[in-house]
């Protein structure tokens, strides 16, 4: 027998748990019998201690027995579900060979779903050019403006401290062999073939690829991309065209201000630190730095450009249904392109030694 | 009589400075299912997040429980919206955690209830809402019914003293919708928990209601039980109530084209 006194509510519902469950326990106790007559309100987490007290009863063989309840009591007790409800069991999770063919089939939809949009970019971008179709009005401007203008700032300071950074090194080391003059030659070139394009690169990955990820993958959970399609407007068209476009045209652009803007840097050092007058800087620059080496440069950062482009769109494009996938695709968007600019670079660098025109 | 549960004397709702809802005065007793309702943009969502605490309002003094919500500090404040409990128009679960987990979330946050305990209560709210078993579903894997009916079990785990619903019915079919009422009514009668509910369902109105405040016209445009609004002659409520579709006046267009 036990006497419930108060109120069986959440702030005592933790005890009176504990307490019963030790009274159901005895080995001595065969019939519990709980008596309301002197108990307050109940609420759920109440109802919920003496539901689960009378299973371990039920469990253990033995009987509960209520008394004194008020009506109140009667009625809050009478929510007990009647019967056991079957809990539906997802799924058990795949086991290892499983979960390889399932990622191995994932990546292989991937890769046909990115062949898919590349394809359809080439033909709507193909379409537009041709004046077959036309990009929404005013797009194209509002892309180049977000990603390209209000971008300048930063890949410009970026890529003067880069240029400073550079010369002070090799000023240092450059000096050491009496080489100083050629920190000129080391920081044009590198600027020009390397750093500029590959840091601008990451700039714009991490500014307007997550941005591009961001923005698809929320239209898609709002279903606005949806909506495009049911129009009969192909959302490629609408949506990555103007983006692929305005970023074909920014991504060089701003690389070739920072390949100038790193070479200023380097200048400003080499004339404070080493006393080498900007005339003869330039001079070396002119001298060693040809038009191959700028188509290099700019080649390579239309190539990252597309390579951002498309990643962003693809995994924006394959967002799921909630808040968690939008963040996956920008996250998988950064770290995915950054890793396929690396390898690009990788590529170009390779073959660029075995042609022999660095 | 007890003290009201809500309050309002002269309340202005809006955002930027802009009222919606003007000099706007209620009250909400124990016990009761309010529903608010009037017809699209006319500022009742606006209101109903002014009184779960998203939004202060421009003017005018609202009481919640007894307290002015918003003069309170932020602890206060927040112990005050514990006894409340919210469900959205979207149903706002996370769609990240299961069925269970969103339910409990409440619980494990804010109660230092044993786990079993957790479990059970978190089993019998399902089965109340006409969820046995889904536990261990995704949000994502539900239907919009089904989803709803999860926001409700969240909103109502913590036996909260009032609960404001945005919509619940909303884009449902009519079983559902049913369905949806009937666990409202349910609560009510069962866990006497006073419920606001925002709506512009008619048959919900009709099913739940024991009172509706009807905002119009920039405020108030009428208050009492169903059959008293559906008996108004006032036009705006006769064309609300009995559907009337409402157009703009264009009888001699052509005649004023031709004049």
């Amino acid at each position: 027998m036990v006497q419930l006194h108060g109120d069986l509510v959440m702030k005592t519902a933790r005890r009176l748990h504990g307490d019963l469950r030790t009274v159901c326990r005895r080995r001595d106790v065969r019939i519990v019998t709980l008596d309301f007559s002197e108990a307050g309100r109940i609420d759920s987490s109440g109802i919920a201690v003496v539901s689960l007290i009378a299973k371990q009863l039920a469990r253990a063989g033995k009987k509960l027995d209520l008394t004194g309840l008020a009506d109140h009591h009667k009625a809050a007790l009478d929510l007990m579900p009647k019967q056991e409800p079957e809990v539906e069991r997802p799924e058990p999770p795949p086991g290892a060979i499983e979960a390889l063919g399932g990622a191995v089939i994932e990546a292989g939809s991937g890769a046909r779903a990115l062949l898919a949009l590349i394809a359809d970019i080439v033909r709507q971008s193909l379409a537009v050019v041709t004046r077959r179709k036309r990009l929404p009005a005013g797009a194209l401007t509002h892309q180049i403006a977000t990603m390209g203008v209000s971008g300048l700032f930063i890949v410009g300071l970026l890529s003067f401290l880069l240029g400073m950074t550079m010369a002070f090194q090799g000023a240092v080391q450059l000096q050491r062999f009496g080489a100083g003059v050629f920190v000129a030659d080391m920081i044009s070139v590198s600027m020009v073939r390397e750093i500029a394009p590959l840091m601008t690169a990451v700039m714009i990955t991490g500014r307007t690829g997550a941005a591009i990820a961001a923005e698809l993958g929320t239209m898609r959970v709002r279903s606005e991309i949806d909506a495009l399609s049911t129009m009969g407007i192909n959302p490629v068209r609408f949506l990555i065209v103007p983006r692929i476009a305005a970023i074909t045209l920014v991504g060089p652009a701003l690389s070739l201000m920072g390949m100038f803007i790193g070479i200023g840097g380097g200048m400003l050092v080499a004339w404070g630190a080493l006393d080498m007058p900007p005339i003869m800087f330039w001079q070396r620059i002119t001298e060693r730095v040809t038009a191959l080496d700028f188509l290099h440069g700019v080649g390579k950062s239309l190539v990252f450009a597309w390579i951002i482009g498309v990643t962003a769109s693809h995994l924006g494009m394959r967002t799921g249904g909630d808040a968690l996938s939008v963040g996956n695709a920008t996250t998988r968007t950064v770290v995915v392109s950054i890793l396929a600019i690396i390898i690009v670079d990788a590529i170009f660098a390779t073959i660029s030694t075995l042609l022999r025109y660095s | 009589m007890s003290t009201p549960l809500i309050e309002c004397r002269g309340v202005s709702v809006g955002y930027d400075e802009k009222p919606v809802l003007e000099n706007v005065d209620f009250v909400i007793e124990q016990g009761e299912i309010v529903t608010l309702l009037g017809g699209s943009g006319c500022g009742k969502s606006t209101m109903l997040r002014s009184l779960t605490g998203l939004l202060p309002p421009l003017a005018g003094e609202m009481l919640v429980l007894g307290k002015p919500l918003y003069d309170l500090s932020l602890e206060e404040r927040n112990e005050l919206l514990k006894k409340t409990g919210t469900a959205f128009q979207q149903d706002a679960l996370f769609g990240s955690m299961s069925v269970a987990d969103n339910v409990a979330l409440p619980l494990r946050e804010l109660t230092s209830l044993p786990e079993a305990v957790i479990k059970e209560m978190v089993r019998m709210r399902l089965f109340m809402v006409g969820l046995p078993g889904s536990e261990k579903k995704l949000p994502t894997s539900m239907s919009g019914g089904q989803r709803k009916r999860a926001a409700l079990a969240r909103a109502s785990i913590l036996d909260p003293v009032i609960m404001f619903c945005d919509e619940p019915s909303a884009g449902l079919d009519p079983a559902v919708a049913a369905t949806i009422d009937d666990t409202l009514n349910h609560f009510r009668d069962a866990l006497n928990i006073t419920i606001v509910v925002v709506t512009h369902e008619l048959e919900s109105i009709r099913a739940i209601s024991d009172r509706v405040i009807m905002f119009g016209r920039g405020s108030v445009m009428a208050r009492g039980t169903v059959d008293e609004l559906m008996a108004s002659k006032d036009p705006e409520i006769f064309n609300f109530f009995h559907r009337v579709a409402e157009r703009p006046d264009d009888t001699g267009a052509l005649e004023q084209l031709t004049r």
